[in-house]
């Protein structure tokens, strides 16, 4: 579903040259639930948003659902924005003026869907989050848990292929993070692909598959079945190249 | 998407009322000094005989001798205005000039006013499409042989008649009496296009009376009375024989056919004049122009005026440079909502047009409290500098083009700053919320 192959990306001033990702290869199927992991500045965050289109790339090839993404025109990108990816931030990004049914709608209005349709949209995904009740209300009446439900009844309304969450939990307690997390499983469980950035070891083995990106590579990814460590095996970021840190991630 | 767009503008205006009434402000005084000076100049410019306009013709004639006055006058003598009288080209003509009469009544109780008045044949009535509200012009056998009938305007109708047909009463011009025959509709006509040498912007004359009186009645030319030579003026039939009874002579001419035709009975008439020894220059020319190119010839709308409009379109592009810099502060402070906006799908189109149109709504709001400027300034002109009524009434066209100037220089201020926050990069924002 998601294939990166070769990506860089090369952030340049008029004296130094940052390398966020080099050569960077990836394959994510459907449905599946993959925990992105990292030290800060490792390049996750990067990732993410070419992931999300929302940054270009300098060099490699990217296919999205089949769909060359190299040079797509900003309306196109929007468009597959809007209709393919949800996106769940750490610090919730609603928009504090609307109201949790109207930010819930806005990816809806941007795609063309007709009163009736959103309406009918946004009640389901705020019936999935169990926020329904609350439609009227406006985020900061909410606490940090409650927002982050309507962030991703936001990315759900839409009914996203998959979903990209940066630190979803990041700004949450443990509680809030594990309902959170909950809820993110239902979501994969449902037929949407995860792919979800975090520091946190705990819930990067509640995904079935954790990267970790090492200095702008993907330098090794272990499989995960029910919390248990399956299979480990090493991955090859160039033809050449042989991991070096695999243990790292071990359990 | 345009009233969701809408709904967005209006919360952005009420969420940061403070910096929104700024830019209202600032669009609305540019737009209301602009207003104030088109108005002006509209005013001033306007061609009050529409469609007509290319039908109807001043004459001006060549009449002044060698060495002395060095251009075209713009009136005509009287002596050449009863000889053009008898031209069978035009569909209508007539002669006039404006006097004036002390005015009184049957009834002793009523004061007498003085009043200007036109001199003039039942002609004029037809030329200028004056409308009536009792009656009508004089007959057309009156042109030739006087009567002492009167045509009156609506307004003296009301203040001597109390608004009633007066049709058939007398009223009595400078002690003698005169049958009113017609009362005119109110007609006002701006500028008074038949007469631009009598101020070019007072009202339309509230009497009426035929020209074929004149000789008679001795009426004096409230306009100008200066000649070209020294002549002798003991007696009012010397001066309407002089070179210094200065009359409007008007035409109508329904096509080119007939205009070439007059043009060429008018030369005619130079060269017949010519052997009475009249018309001294060798090439003593008649001229006829339409009411456009009259009131051009007359300077109607003086060059300050332009000048004015101009300075004022500056001035709202000064005031349209202050918004652009509040709306790029505005916009740019909302950068992190916007990043939001795109990454869940907006389109950088999208996201400048919902800016455009919040855009556009400050410049209506500017647009309509601009209106309210101008129409405040334009009553402090009226009543401070004496201006005629006729250039300080807001017209009826600067209720839709204030709004629309307003939105359209909003929007040219607008683009940079939307564009600005819709080519920002999202993701950069994204993190830092």
């Amino acid at each position: 579903m998601l294939s990166m192959k070769n990506i860089s990306k090369v952030f340049k001033t008029d004296l130094v040259e940052t390398h966020a990702l080099r050569e960077f290869n990836l394959e994510v199927n459907e449905g599946e639930f993959v925990a992105v992991t990292g030290p800060s500045g490792s390049g996750k965050t990067t990732f993410l948003n070419i992931a999300g289109l929302l940054e270009g790339f300098t060099q490699g090839d990217y296919f999205l659902d089949g769909v060359n993404i190299s040079n797509l025109s900003d309306n196109k990108s929007a468009a597959i924005r809007n209709e393919k990816i949800g996106f769940i931030f750490q610090g919730f990004n609603l928009i504090p003026d609307l109201n949790l049914a109207e930010n819930v709608e806005v990816p809806l209005r941007y795609r063309g869907f007709n009163a009736k349709e959103r309406k009918r949209r946004v009640q389901h995904a705020l019936e999935q989050v169990g926020l329904a009740a609350r439609m009227k209300h406006l985020p900061s009446q909410l606490s940090g848990g409650q927002q982050q439900r309507v962030a991703i009844a936001r990315a759900l309304a839409g009914e996203p292929r998959f979903l990209l969450a940066d630190e979803p939990t990041g700004n949450l307690d443990s509680m809030m993070a594990r309902q959170v997390m909950e809820l993110l499983e239902e979501i994969n469980k449902a037929g949407t692909t995860i792919i979800m950035v975090t520091h946190d070891p705990e819930l990067a083995r509640r995904a079935q598959r954790n990267i970790q990106i090492v200095d702008g590579q993907v330098c090794d990814f272990t499989m995960y079945q029910g919390g248990e460590r399956t299979i480990e095996k090493p991955h090859l970021v160039t033809g050449s190249q042989e991991p070096s840190n695999q243990d790292k991630v071990a359990s | 998407m345009f009233f969701y767009y809408l709904d967005l503008a209006w919360r952005s205006i009420k969420k940061t009322p403070f910096l929104s009434l700024l830019m209202v402000l600032a669009i609305s005084i540019g737009i209301g000094i602009t207003i104030t000076t088109l108005n002006i100049y509209q005013m001033a410019s306007i061609n009050p005989a529409g469609e007509r306009s290319s039908k109807l013709f001043e004459v001006r004639l060549w009449s002044q001798g060698i060495d002395t006055w060095s251009r075209l006058n713009q009136q005509i003598t009287y002596q050449d205005g009863f000889n053009l009288r008898k031209s069978p080209v035009p569909v209508r003509q007539t002669p006039m000039f404006m006097t004036g009469f002390a005015v009184q009544t049957d009834d002793p109780e009523f004061t007498p006013v003085l009043e200007n008045a036109r001199v003039t044949d039942r002609d004029f009535f037809g030329l200028f499409s004056v409308p009536f509200l009792y009656g009508g012009a004089w007959d057309k056998q009156v042109d030739s042989e006087p009567a002492y009938q009167v045509v009156i305007s609506e307004e003296l109708n009301k203040q001597v008649f109390a608004g009633e047909n007066s049709v058939g009463k007398t009223l009595y011009l400078n002690r003698k009496p005169y049958q009113i025959v017609g009362v005119t509709k109110t007609w006002n006509p701006s500028p008074k296009y038949y007469d631009v040498n009598n101020g070019a912007f007072n009202d339309a004359e509230k009497i009426f009376v035929p020209y074929s009186l004149a000789p008679t009645e001795e009426y004096q030319s409230w306009g100008n009375n200066q000649s070209w030579r020294n002549e002798p003026m003991d007696t009012y039939a010397q001066r309407l024989a002089s070179e210094a009874h200065w009359n409007q002579y008007w035409v109508e001419l329904d096509n080119p056919e007939q205009i070439r035709a007059y043009e060429e009975w008018l030369a005619n008439y130079i060269e017949q004049q010519k052997l009475l020894g009249r018309f001294e220059m060798p090439d003593a020319k008649a001229e006829i122009a339409d009411v456009a190119q009259w009131l051009k010839v007359n300077k109607v709308v003086p060059e300050d005026n332009k000048i004015l409009v101009g300075l004022s379109a500056l001035f709202l592009i000064v005031c349209l440079v202050n918004m652009l810099g509040l709306l790029l502060a505005k916009f740019l402070k909302r950068a992190p909502e916007i990043g939001v906006r795109r990454a869940i799908g907006a389109s950088q189109t999208q996201i400048f047009s919902q800016h455009m149109v919040e855009v556009g709504l400050i410049g209506f709001c500017g647009g309509v409290l601009g209106l309210l400027w101008a129409w405040g300034s334009l009553s402090l002109l009226s009543a401070h500098f004496e201006l005629e009524d006729a250039l300080t009434q807001l017209g009826y066209s600067m209720w839709v083009l204030a709004p629309s100037i307003a939105i359209i220089a909003a929007l040219l201020a607008g683009i940079y700053p939307a564009w600005r926050i819709c080519s920002t990069n999202p993701s950069v924002h994204l993190k830092s919320q």
